[in-house]
């Protein structure tokens, strides 16, 4: 059924009217049963001890980005971690009296009993907060107070060992490093040792040199072949000369000894006959002569063929051929001292290529082995200062100086029973016999199809709601009412007096 | 002439009262009570004195649910008595045959039908006749004192029977009631008779300021709310506080038909009495 809030109300009081006796017998069974709960619940006593863990000490704004502070994010979480361990439980449990020899399932649970009676809590930011319930208060305060104790105990052993591995870890890094290092710088120094050109610089001075050799070269190279030409035209000029002025004077020769013949001939034949024994003789002659200028043309054209020519000794007696040939020797041994020198620049060219080369690889190394020196020399200088960090947070921790514990509020011994108290029972059975019966009277008004209220009727046609007729009492009905309502009433207060004096007596008790 | 009608003007000659039965308050408050108003009708007294007829007094009628005049500022009363003129006013003066039925059973039914025929019988305008129409489960016979009296079916065994012999004054003025009768084993198909529906005709024409109330069964006999919604005018159907849901409900309306529905009566509202 919907309805309105105030329908609600209205119904809910008309039902409570309705359902009195419902409400009653529930109030009186929920009294009863808490109250017996009131009763039988074990008195607890919790002790419970405050620890001030202060990481703001005057230390840290010295320290500041040097020592590394442990995180206290959730502390609570560590120190349940903590306490709970095996190795400070198992200190608490002979501290709190029970005996070592019980057996191991009795230890687990009994471990596990004691787990859930200890409460640990961050108050604000720094505060850790234990509490333990146990039925005995002299136990409770004992063991508060122990775990208190073990835990501050085990927190600055525990923080010691670990800022001590930390330092020992860096330590070894930082020993690594430097190995590294010097393994590097010995590299670095054989590498020097062993190409001594690559010197910074040697670049350009291999170049410039470079450069040089190729110019002289290309410079010798040209006289060379500048020599080469004159010494061709040279031969041309020794072998032609040679070759022409033999030949002309030979023939010359010939051809006026033949002319002189000729004469003579002439003459012979004016007194003689051509068979006549002088005249045969010069014409034999004649015919020598011209055999041998024949010859000589003929020896003239094998010498042209050949380029080679023996020169008479008129030649060579001649000034042009002997100059010529005095130039001739000359630039023979300029040619070859130019050779020799450009065989030199080439060999002192290739020198200096593989020198480049050498001075290169030689860079290359060095660059790498610069590089991997640097690095690790940055790695090195950095690691030496965690080390520093880190001997400094070490020696904070060992003088206890890093993370301070303070009991803030030490354990007490309880005087009065924690946890829920009789009277929060009684209080509480009183609450809960009024609110559960009337939360059931709201669920049935809620999802109970059943008409309660006159306009909740919703049917076809429009069909009006006549009237709403309330309960008619009887006399008779009203008699009962009365002495139903008496007896009700008794009924409530006598479970509210009797929860009243189970609530005296047990005060007096306690008092 | 009828013989009640010659009573009637005996009656006027006699004394001028008009009341058969004498007021719910002149009753002594206690314990039955024969009726004993002789001069004010002495046929009437020689009849019932011959049938033993003896009424219920206020108190006991009270005790029986029945609200009572003097009771005004009870709010149940005054919500009868509204009842009561938002019918007369449908009927628009006329007197009418109403039928009351109630949804399920242990609705209330014969309680509204009971006080609404008390809160016509209020009016001194008006008088008031319920029929208890429920014969399988009857209870307007506790009205009576005399709970064996004939009633409906003893009228529809017996020829002889006439129908003023069933019908019943009750502790309130002007207010009778026909009871369903000793016989139980009748059954309900009389409804259907012609004997009934002169019954219907005769109680309805006698008297033009007579309302007459038909208490019925419960919409769980549904054969039976149809034949009787169709000697009736109007049909009230009772539903009951935490008792009925919306789909009975409509079940029932539907059931029968909206020319003669009058309306629904939310009956029994939790209500907390004033107790001194």
């Amino acid at each position: 059924m919907h309805l309105l809030p105030e329908q609600i109300a209205k119904a809910l009081i008309t039902e409570s009217f309705y359902s009195r006796r419902l409400i009653v017998r529930i109030f009186v069974i929920v009294n009863v049963a808490l109250l017996t709960a009131g009763m039988l619940w074990p008195k607890g006593y919790t002790a419970s001890t405050s620890i001030l863990v202060d990481e703001r000490t005057i230390i840290q704004p010295l320290m500041q980005g040097a020592a590394v502070a442990t995180d206290a994010l959730d502390r609570s979480k560590n120190a349940r971690e903590v306490i709970f361990g095996r190795k400070i439980m198992e200190q608490v449990l002979e501290h709190g009296g029970w005996s070592k020899s019980i057996p191991s399932e009795e230890l687990e649970r009994l471990i596990e009993e004691i787990k859930k009676r200890t409460v640990i809590s961050t108050v604000g930011k720094n505060i850790l907060r234990i509490e333990y319930q146990d039925i005995d208060p002299e136990r409770a305060f004992r063991m508060t107070e122990k775990f208190a104790e073990l835990f501050i105990q085990e927190s600055i052993t525990a923080k010691a060992a670990e800022s001590g591995a930390a330092f020992a870890f860096i330590e070894k890094q930082t020993q690594d490093y430097q190995d590294k290092l010097t393994k590097t710088e010995e590299e670095l120094k054989e590498l020097r040792s062993s190409t001594l050109d690559a010197r910074p610089g040697s670049d350009g001075e291999v170049t410039t040199r470079l450069n040089d050799l190729y110019r002289r070269i290309e410079a010798a190279t040209q006289e060379l072949r500048e020599a080469e030409v004159k010494e061709a035209s040279l031969d041309r000029q020794v072998s032609g000369e040679a070759e022409s002025t033999a030949a002309i004077s030979r023939e010359g020769q010939y051809r006026a000894r033949i002319g002189d013949l000729q004469s003579r001939l002439d003459t012979l034949r004016l007194s003689y006959r051509d068979t006549h024994p002088d005249i045969v003789q010069v014409k034999q002659q004649i015919q020598d002569l011209i055999d041998g200028i024949n010859a000589e043309r003929l020896r003239r054209e094998q010498t042209k063929g050949s380029g080679r020519s023996e020169p008479d000794e008129s030649v060579v007696n001649n000034p042009v051929y002997q100059h010529l040939r005095r130039e001739q020797s000359q630039n023979q041994s300029t040619i070859e001292a130019l050779t020799a020198r450009i065989a030199e620049l080439q060999r002192q060219l290739q020198n200096e290529l593989s020198r480049g080369k050498r001075m290169h690889s030689g860079d290359a190394r060095l660059a790498e082995l610069t590089r991997d020196y640097q690095i690790n020399r940055d790695i090195y200088q950095d690691l030496l200062r965690r080390r520093e960090n880190a001997r400094v947070s070490m020696n904070l921790d060992r003088d206890r100086q890093g993370l301070t514990f303070k009991i803030q509020e030490p354990a007490t011994l309880p005087q009065a029973p924690g946890g829920p108290r009789f009277l929060h029972f009684v209080l509480g059975g009183i609450l809960l016999g009024l609110v559960i019966p009337i939360g059931l009277l709201y669920l049935r008004l809620q999802i109970d199809p059943r008409i309660r209220v006159g306009s909740a009727i919703t049917v076809p046609h429009k069909l009006p709601i006549m009237t709403v007729v309330p309960h008619l009492w009887t006399p008779r009905e009203l008699r009962g009412l009365r002495w139903e309502l008496a007896w009700l009433t008794l009924v409530v207060v006598a479970t509210i007096a009797a929860l009243a004096a189970f609530a005296a007596m047990r005060f007096i008790k306690v008092m | 002439m009828s013989k009640i009608e010659k009573a009637l003007s005996r009656a006027r000659a006699g004394g001028g009262n008009l009341q058969v039965v004498p007021a719910a308050g002149a009753v002594p408050s206690t314990g039955t009570t024969v009726v004993a108003d002789s001069a004010a009708h002495p046929e009437t007294i020689s009849r019932m004195a011959k049938n033993e007829m003896r009424i219920l007094g206020a108190a006991d009628l009270a005790q029986r649910g029945i609200i009572q005049p003097q009771h005004n500022e009870d709010s149940a009363v005054q919500v009868f008595r509204e009842l009561r003129t938002k019918i007369v006013q449908q009927s628009q003066g006329q007197n009418a045959v109403i039928l009351v039925t109630s949804v399920s059973k242990g609705c209330g039914g014969t309680f509204i039908a009971q006080n609404l025929g008390a809160a016509f019988a209020f009016d001194m305008g008006k008088t008031a006749l319920l029929i208890d129409c429920n014969l399988k489960n009857p209870s307007v016979h506790k009205l009576l004192a005399n709970a064996s009296a004939p009633g409906l079916t003893d009228y529809f065994e017996n020829p002889d029977l006439d129908i003023k012999q069933i019908i019943h004054p009750v502790g309130i003025a002007r207010y009778r009631v026909i009871t369903a009768g000793r016989r139980r084993e009748v059954l309900e198909e009389h409804f259907t008779s012609v004997k009934m529906k002169h019954l219907m005709d005769t109680v309805r024409r006698r008297y033009r300021e007579r309302f007459v109330i038909m208490d019925g069964p419960p919409m769980s006999h549904i054969a039976d709310i149809r034949i009787l919604s169709e000697l009736a005018d109007y049909v009230l159907v009772v539903a009951r506080y935490a008792r009925c849901t919306n789909t009975q409900i409509a079940r029932c309306l539907d059931a029968i038909g909206e020319r003669k529905l009058l309306g629904i009566v939310f009956n029994d509202e939790p209500r907390i009495p004033r107790i001194r």
